[in-house]
């Protein structure tokens, strides 16, 4: 249910002015906590305490949650009555994209194509509003560049998008909800006569949303293998150890620099993102339509809505750290997915720099057009200080090939639904 | 040794405590030399009612004063060598009758650093100012606390610190013991509880009481301090102790300061586990302090993502101050016990909790030049110490290797006036990584 369609960003390393804030674990999970404590309905979690999760069962969802539900999977709220928040958020995808499309499609007739991937909505519930950290790093806020402050605030998006939901307004969204079959419950929730004022009603609408991605135990169900390993409850391979070993390494992965493995200081299961940005300088993709536009690029952070970070050239081209949570379900990763498998994603990282002829197009003169999705002024913005990136054309990559098949046996491990 | 009336009567009282009276107990021995002993016995006895009377003279002449903090005694019996019995160092002077009800103290620093392969990297730094207070009840009671700013400003978007270092109540339960409760400096080493800058020699703390013991390391509990005539200090208590859990494997201090990485400072401690620790301390001949002391505690806290495991370090340490001549040592060792559930979901990370630690210093220093109220003396440290000695197993190419063993040459020159003020200059050679190397600069004080 995102206005734009996204990818996983896969990124090993961070740039340094994009370091995740020591203090931000403990920072979000307070945040989480009076987030759903201030919600009728919720049932916390979220943030993944050592108690909660997998084991947990699935509480019955409150009024709200329900309703949120129903809406969450109602088509005949989108102008082409054929597209709902859970058309692109699957749940077979660990509610992202469940196909290789790089961004899917919506509209009233369904035939025009987002520009970014659907990014996993799964492991949200402690994320934050965007802001600039004590030291710099821009954190937290929700779509891949950061624009909306809240679930809820998110979750008004795609309905008025005109690639998504495309419906023309508030008073639109709210016209079709009083025909949707759950409307007396609707009623029953938040008034008799809510529907008489559209905004109200439209806020209602996410705020439902918001309640039943904080509720429901299928957006944190925390029962990955992973999950299990760090509960004790199983053990990992000596190659899932291997490439746990490589994805934390600073020398090799650094995967953890920005996709954090460990348990937080207060016992809470590891989320796999800092939820910071990154600048990955990744290869154009030319199966998204609009970058038929030569002059198109898609800069991120600096050009989101709002337009509130525009001064900030030098975050042209950052988007925000996903979660690496169910990563090995994607079929198109990064925001623009423009890669197809993980081994594609993790030999990029580790070989960008060192066979950048293998990732981006020549020039007429011959040279290699590295970084082809940004212009010449952004490429300065690319992260090229931290290991994997920091090698040069013809180093010895930070990975092999048997490192690489390593650290993806691990992230299989970061699924949900394991099954001992 | 000279001792002041006071302090007399302070070690008297000690010892009438010690020796309770025992009247003629000569007459009803078994044996020959039974009587022989009793008949000693009977004198001494007479001897301690004559030292009871000049002692209640001593006690008139003092104001009044009725008790006789043991601390006071060892203080007074460790004078000379300036080694304060830890934990009642605070005391030591306070509980005249004619000091006020409430005393301040303080203490600060101010250093220069210059890596001499790297002058780019040169810091000066306000590291520490502390702010204390001592406010007495009674004879008897007081309470001590101290504000600490590190590196002069501290808010969002600086990176001083501050903190509270030590907050406690004392009670002097006898003349020979006292009670501590509260947060209060652990009686680990010879640094941690004479931490001031006027109480150690180089511009900076030592490596093996920082990096090892994790100076200053203070914890909450409750301590009882004993003074002995004997020259005999004991601490026993129990105390807050260490999170394994707060353990950052993406942080460089971790790997650095192991235990600075989890201590609690008892702020919103936890508080699952109960840590215990006991010192002994022997000041039998002046000049000389031996000593060690040990703590044990479990770190996994019963926290979910902290197996149960504990950290437990201990270390001996000697003090000899013959003429001018001040020489000290001391070793340490510790340990934490089942790193390997704790550290295999972090594999891989540039911090891993090491399963041992430990390292030994050896100092001396000379009293090169006195005039008036000057003091210049020069000094020379060797440290060897190893923050990672060994990492339990976690199975072919996962375990990571020993730490290198690090050893650090100092020589400087401290130059007090009084005995309040000291400017230091040193220069450090790391023999591991000589983009250490560096020439400091510092002053301290402390009163």
């Amino acid at each position: 249910m995102t206005s734009e369609l996204d990818v996983l960003r896969l990124g090993p390393a961070c740039g340094a002015p994009m370091r995740r804030p020591q203090w931000l674990p403990t920072a979000t999970v307070v945040i989480a906590l009076t987030l759903t404590a201030s919600l009728p309905g919720c049932g916390g979690g979220g943030g993944g305490d050592a108690a909660s999760s997998a084991s947990a069962q699935a509480a019955p969802l409150g009024a709200q949650a329900a309703l949120g539900e129903k809406i969450f999977n109602d088509t005949s709220l989108s102008a082409s009555g054929r597209q709902s928040c859970g058309t692109c958020h699957v749940e077979q995808g660990a509610h992202g994209s469940d196909n290789a499309l790089p961004a899917q499609f919506g509209g009233p007739a369904m035939d025009r194509q987002g520009t970014r991937q659907t990014p996993s909505i799964r492991y949200l519930a402690t994320n934050t509003a965007f802001f600039f950290a004590a030291d710099g790093t821009p954190t937290g806020g929700f779509f891949w560049d950061g624009r909306t402050k809240s679930l809820a605030d998110q979750a008004g998006k795609p309905f008025l998008n005109p690639v998504e939901m495309a419906n023309a307004g508030k008073a639109e969204v709210v016209t079709r909800l009083s025909r949707a079959s759950y409307i007396d419950e609707f009623r029953a929730v938040y008034g008799a006569t809510i529907l008489d004022d559209a905004d109200s009603a439209f806020q209602r609408i996410t705020l439902a949303l918001q309640a039943y991605e904080l509720q429901a135990i299928e957006f944190r169900p925390f029962d990955s293998k992973y999950d299990a390993f760090l509960r004790n409850q199983t053990s990992l391979s000596d190659q899932e150890l291997r490439g746990l070993a490589l994805f934390n390494s600073p020398a090799k992965g650094n995967c953890a620099a920005c996709h954090p493995s460990a348990r937080g200081s207060d016992g809470s299961m590891p989320l796999f993102t800092d939820f910071s940005y990154d600048n990955l300088g990744l290869p154009r993709n030319v199966e998204i339509t609009a970058n038929a536009d030569l002059a198109h690029f898609d800069l991120g952070l600096c050009a989101r809505a709002g337009a509130d970070v525009a001064g900030r050239k030098d975050l042209c081209g950052a988007f925000k750290v996903p979660s690496l949570r169910n990563v090995a379900r994607r079929q198109a990763l990064f925001h623009n997915g423009v890669f197809k498998s993980l081994k594609d994603a993790l030999t990029f990282y580790v070989q960008r720099d060192t066979s950048p002829e293998k990732w981006y197009p020549k020039n007429a003169d011959g040279s290699v057009n590295k970084f082809d999705d940004l212009p010449p002024e952004y490429h300065v913005n690319v992260n090229t200080t931290e290991a994997p990136y920091n090698r040069r054309t013809g180093s010895v990559p930070a990975m092999s090939d048997a490192e690489i098949d390593d650290v993806i046996t691990f992230l299989k491990t970061l699924n949900d639904g394991y099954k001992p | 040794m000279k001792l002041n009336p006071f302090t007399t009567a302070t070690a008297l009282a000690a010892l009438l405590v010690a020796l309770p009276a025992t009247p003629a107990i000569a007459q009803t021995a078994a044996t020959p030399i039974e009587a022989e002993l009793a008949s000693k016995l009977d004198k001494l006895s007479a001897e301690l009612a004559e030292l009871k009377a000049q002692l209640a003279q001593l006690r008139k002449q003092n104001g009044g004063t009725d008790t006789a903090p043991a601390a006071q005694a060892a203080a007074g019996a460790a004078a000379t060598a300036n080694v304060a019995p830890l934990g009642a160092s605070a005391t030591a002077n306070a509980a005249g009758s004619e000091q006020p009800a409430t005393v301040l103290s303080s203490y600060g620093e101010i250093n220069l650093n210059v890596p001499t392969n790297d002058s780019a990297q040169a810091r000066a730094d306000l590291a520490r100012f502390v702010l204390g207070y001592q406010h007495r009840f009674d004879e008897k009671t007081k309470v001590v606390a101290e504000l600490e700013v590190e590196h002069a400003v501290s808010s969002a978007v600086d990176a001083g610190e501050v903190a509270v270092e030590q907050a406690f109540a004392e009670r002097q339960i006898n003349p020979a013991w006292a009670a501590q409760l509260g947060l209060f400096l652990m009686p680990i080493g010879l640094l941690n509880g004479n931490h001031e800058p006027t109480a150690y020699y180089g511009v900076e703390r030592n490596f093996v009481e920082t990096a090892i013991i994790p100076s200053t390391w203070r914890e909450g509990g409750l301590q009882f301090i004993g003074s002995f005539d004997n020259g005999i200090t004991l601490n026993l208590g129990v105390s807050t102790g260490f999170d394994v859990g707060k353990w950052d494997a993406d942080s460089i201090e971790c790997v650095d300061y192991p235990l600075a990485c989890i201590h609690q400072e008892m702020s919103l401690a936890r508080a699952h586990d109960v840590a215990a620790f006991g010192r002994l301390d022997w000041r039998g001949v002046p000049g000389l302090l031996l000593g060690g002391s040990i703590f044990t505690g479990g770190a996994g806290q019963g926290q979910p993502n902290a197996p149960s495991s504990r950290v437990t370090m201990g270390e001996v340490h000697a003090r000899w101050q013959p003429g001018r001549w001040d020489l000290q040592a001391l070793a340490t060792w510790g340990a934490i016990s089942n790193t390997a559930a704790f550290n295999l979901p972090i594999v891989g990370s540039r911090a891993l909790v090491p399963a041992s630690f430990g390292g030994w210093y050896a100092l001396a220093a000379y009293q090169l030049w006195t005039q008036a109220d000057y003091t210049l003396t020069p000094f020379v440290r060797f440290e060897q110490y190893n923050t990672g000695r060994s990492y339990a197993d976690l199975g072919h190419g996962l375990t990571p290797p020993s730490l290198p063993t690090q050893q650090v040459v100092t020589v400087g020159l401290d130059f007090k006036i009084g005995e309040g003020v000291v400017i230091k200059a040193d220069y450090q050679d790391f023999k591991v990584n000589t983009d250490l190397n560096r020439v400091s600069l510092g002053l301290g004080w402390n009163f």
